[in-house]
């Protein structure tokens, strides 16, 4: 028995337990126009776990940067629920470098 | 260069990807929800059977990974038909247990208020505010 894929199995469910309030957290502090920042932080993350000779530390950092990435998929569907009333909105967001460009691509949704 | 956590972020992304947009598409056509939950978490022990059984890491990861996030799936159905009474994803009026639910639950709809196009409308609509 390898217990291993298993406990990464369990790892990661307890990792993207964290992207629910950091996308929640993030579309109300920030905005969805931040989404180029968080897929940036992500496939930064996964990136670095390439670097990361010890095993389960590699997976934890790459997880945490698949969050991000999916993250930035769900940012602009998150806004839209905030927009709903489904969350609370926030009129004063903090506006991310380069936003006018930003705001030109379309934001990702899967 | 350790692939492995490459391994196991693509398996996480693929195999949530995948798992969104099936369960999505499978509540709102399948009459029952316990048949597919059934399905998913068959299919998910059975990946974390073969994950327990080899000794390769990164398959044991990727199986160990895609295994739970089918679990976490099987959950969903039950979600899914939450958001489905709430409002929140739309119900099909040809699925008999969604027509049903649109009978029973007023806050129930078949406009998918999440829609791109909508989402890109009301969000427009947010943007041109003073």
């Amino acid at each position: 028995m390898n217990f291993f894929g298993l406990l990464s199995g369990i790892a990661t469910l307890f990792i993207i337990g964290l992207g629910f309030p950091l996308v929640i957290q993030t579309e109300r502090r920030l905005g969805y126009v931040w989404w180029p920042y968080m897929l940036g932080v992500g496939i930064l993350l996964i990136a670095a776990s390439l670097l990361i000779p010890v095993d389960w530390l590699c997976i934890v950092t790459a997880i945490l940067g698949a969050t991000f990435a999916w993250g930035a998929t769900e940012l602009k569907e998150q806004a839209v629920r905030a927009e709903l009333g489904w969350y609370p909105l926030n009129g004063k967001k903090i506006q991310p470098p380069f936003v006018e460009i930003i705001k030109k691509w379309k934001a990702p949704h899967l | 260069m350790n692939w492995i956590g490459l391994a196991a972020a693509l398996s996480a992304f693929l195999g949530i990807w995948l798992g969104h947009v099936a369960v999505r598409k499978i509540e709102f056509i399948s009459p029952t929800i316990w048949l597919p939950t059934l399905g998913f978490a068959l299919l998910g022990c059975t990946l974390e059977w073969f994950s327990l059984s080899t000794f390769n890491l990164p398959l044991s990861t990727t199986l160990g990974i895609l295994g739970i996030t089918f679990l976490w799936d099987a959950l969903e159905f039950t979600r899914q038909q939450k958001r489905i009474k709430k409002g929140h994803a739309p119900a099909n009026p040809n699925n008999p247990r969604h027509a049903r639910i649109l009978t029973n639950y007023p806050s129930a709809t078949t406009v998918d208020l999440l829609k791109p196009t909508v989402i890109h409308e009301a969000h427009e609509a947010h943007e041109g505010k003073p």
